[in-house]
């Protein structure tokens, strides 16, 4: 599904990717897990294809096809989904509308008709009730005025919605009380399936004690120093992340 | 230069002098105007409140005023308004080159309680509303040369019949410009009266027929006695070519509510000034205007809004957009005078730069000379916000939708006040550049369905 091969990448002069590779099969939920400063986020931001962060060396292979090719609005209709860390107030942009051209947008890709108003309607609905979102945020701007927890939980379901194949979350579990992270959990787990694949970003492990990941890679200074199961996010929350890092020195 | 151009005005005057309708302004009072504006002559970039207008074109302009020729229709105004439609319920007056042309006006019965008359058609008798005190008499260079050459004028009085409560009256002015500035100059003039506790919905368009580097200098004068209330739409659609030159002096009494939406999207050049006098206790002011630039245009404006009774009100919002190599302006001047204790504005002024040669000019100015006021304005003036940007490609957007969206996010808390709906329209399809993406816009912006 999705292969990174020996990726480097700086942003504004800084080299922060030094040759990551990886390898995310279909059905996989594989989680990336490092210090900060690490080159988490890059990597996230560097797979939607967010403008700044040059590749300098290396591939991205999603599906067969080279994905730094593609331009970031492209890579979304071929099903890539990124979840921001920092989801963007976007006042005066209705947030379900929104969600819905981002719908049409995927379904084009596929030869699929726009989706039917009510249908999109009873879909939408649906999803919130999962995200136990209210009625009140189908009528407002784009994060517009959401708490940060709202943010993330607009994110979880626009994800739902949009069904990508490739879903990569950027700290979706940060800023979230243990309730809000429960449904947010519980979001993720309901759209785990064979033919889609999950990135899941963190810094700690509590997010994977709801989403079960099927690999743990630890990222320091721009590469995966260590890969492991689900014992590996343990044995960081015992550990913390200093003797990997001193590891990789 | 200035001077050799005043000069010129003034020949030219001498030699129309005598063609020009004295039912419209009295020759002694057209005489004293090209006096006054030998006298002070024209601004130029160098004054300070001129810096951004473009003045340029004036010295290629014949002053005297065209000689309008125009057989207009019913039919001839969608053909100069894209998108245009009939507000229902409104009376609209139509004016070409300066002069009514009764074949596009209609329906032709007036209102109740509304008098419309234009010199240059009828004899009929002058408003009988006192005139209000403007607190200044006409100074402005472009508005004396005006008064200097005007051949007709729009003459509006609203006022309830004995016995009768007002009811809102709509009026549509809609003054077309066809020829080019070196056949003559178009003379749009407006003036405005309406009497205490009276309502008017009014919507000015400054449109074009043709595409002639027409110069058109426009005049509008409103007085609004106590407890009056306008909602007042400008609309400056000029074709591509043209240069507006306006000014716009208003006078509001006591209570009495003016909201003025002033929506800037034609001309090569166009410089707008508005001088609002707070004349009378609680009277209030909401102005909001819209400037989208492109190409190389030069949108400007300059408000001036003086506040000088006790608890008058000021709500002033700016949203400009320069794309192209445009530049677009917006000095909004607020001044408190002694004695207008418990005076309230609020200035909230927003440029967007849309393209690399672009400029956007947005400026607060106060000027307060009473204590207990309260006088808040913020002014920023930036690029389209990249994170917005992405967020909406990575959500599978076209890219060229997403900056559209977001430059119409951006205009529209201020285009979603205009509230006749069929202006409205009219604006969004204009704003939107092709009609076949508004449905999907509209629905991105106000969540609601396309019709």
């Amino acid at each position: 599904m999705l292969k990174i091969d020996d990726l480097h990448v700086t942003v504004g002069g800084a080299r922060v990717l030094n040759g990551l590779t990886l390898e995310v099969p279909q059905g996989e939920v594989h989680a990336i897990m490092g210090p900060n400063g690490s080159g988490k986020s890059t990597l996230a931001y560097v797979l939607a294809g967010r403008p700044g962060y040059e590749v300098t060396r290396g591939s991205v292979t999603y599906d067969g096809r080279d994905l730094l090719a593609l331009p970031p609005e492209e890579r979304a209709r071929h099903g890539v989904f990124l979840g921001f860390q920092y989801p963007v107030e976007i006042p005066g942009v209705n947030n379900v509308y929104l969600l819905k051209a981002a719908l049409n947008a995927v379904r084009k890709e596929r030869n699929q008709p726009e989706v039917d108003a009510f249908e999109f309607l009873a879909l939408v609905r649906e999803k919130m009730r999962l995200m136990r979102m209210e009625e009140s945020f189908l009528s407002r701007g784009v994060n517009e005025g959401f708490s940060g927890g709202e943010k993330k939980r607009n994110e979880i379901l626009q994800m739902l919605v949009l069904e990508p194949r490739l879903a990569i979350l950027d700290e979706t579990d940060s800023g979230l009380d243990i309730d809000a992270l429960k449904i947010v959990a519980e979001g993720v787990n309901s759209l785990r399936a064979r033919e889609r694949s999950f990135v899941l970003v963190t810094h700690y492990q509590r997010l994977l004690e709801h989403v079960v990941p099927d690999r743990v890679h630890v990222l320091v200074r721009g590469r995966i120093v260590k890969s492991g199961d689900r014992s590996l996010a343990l044995e960081l929350e015992r550990r913390g992340y200093d003797w990997l890092a001193a590891e990789a020195a | 230069m200035s001077g050799d151009l005043t000069q010129r005005i003034a020949q030219e005057h001498a030699v129309a002098a005598e063609s020009l309708p004295s039912a419209v302004v009295a020759h002694a009072r057209r005489r004293r105007a090209i006096d006054a504006l030998v006298a002070r002559g024209l601004p130029t970039t160098r004054d300070e409140n001129w810096r951004y207008a473009s003045l340029r074109p004036l010295e290629r302009v014949r002053f005297a005023p065209v000689q309008g020729n125009l057989n207009l229709t019913q039919g001839s105004l969608p053909s100069a308004i894209r998108g245009y439609a009939p507000i229902p319920g409104y009376t609209r007056y139509v004016f070409a080159d300066g002069r009514l042309a009764a074949g596009a006006s209609g329906p032709a019965a007036p209102q109740a309680g509304v008098t419309v008359h234009a010199p240059s058609r009828t004899a009929a008798t002058l408003p009988s509303l006192a005139p209000l005190d403007r607190g200044s008499e006409p100074e402005g260079a472009f508005e004396l040369l005006n008064e200097a050459f005007a051949v007709d004028s729009a003459e509006i009085e609203v006022a309830s019949p004995a016995g009768v409560a007002p009811e809102p009256i709509g009026l549509e002015v809609v003054f077309i410009a066809s020829a080019s500035a070196q056949q003559g100059a178009s003379y749009p003039r407006l003036r405005v009266t309406v009497a205490p506790r009276c309502q008017l919905r009014l919507v000015e368009r400054h449109v074009s027929l043709g595409d002639e580097a027409s110069f058109v200098d426009s005049m509008v004068d409103v007085q609004m006695h106590d407890g009056a209330s306008i909602d007042h739409y400008r609309v400056q659609q000029l074709g591509a070519r043209a240069t507006w030159m306006d000014t716009l002096s208003a006078t509001v009494g006591r209570s009495a509510t003016y909201r003025l939406h002033s929506i800037g999207l034609g001309a090569q050049a166009a410089r707008s000034t508005v001088r609002v006098h707070l004349r009378g206790e609680g009277a209030e002011l909401a102005l909001h205007a819209v400037a989208a630039g492109d190409r190389q245009q030069v949108l400007d404006q300059y408000a001036v809004v003086d506040h000088a009774a006790p608890h008058t009100r000021t709500e002033e919002s700016f949203r400009g957009i320069a794309a192209g190599r445009s530049r677009v302006a917006f000095n909004g001047k607020i001044i408190v005078r002694p004695g207008a204790q418990g005076a309230d504005s609020n200035q909230s002024l927003r440029g967007l730069l849309a393209g690399a040669d672009a400029e956007i000019d947005v400026r607060p100015q106060l000027e307060i000379y009473t204590d207990d006021v309260r006088c808040s304005h913020g002014a920023t003036a930036g690029k389209l916000d990249e994170t917005m940007l992405f967020y909406l490609l990575s959500r599978g957007l076209d890219r060229d939708m997403a900056q559209r969206l977001l430059k119409w996010a951006f205009l529209e808390d201020v285009v979603s006040r205009i509230a006749v709906v069929e202006l409205r329209t009219q604006i969004e399809q204009s704003l939107a550049g092709q009609i076949e993406e508004l449905d999907a816009l509209k629905e991105l912006l106000h969540g609601r369905p396309s019709t």
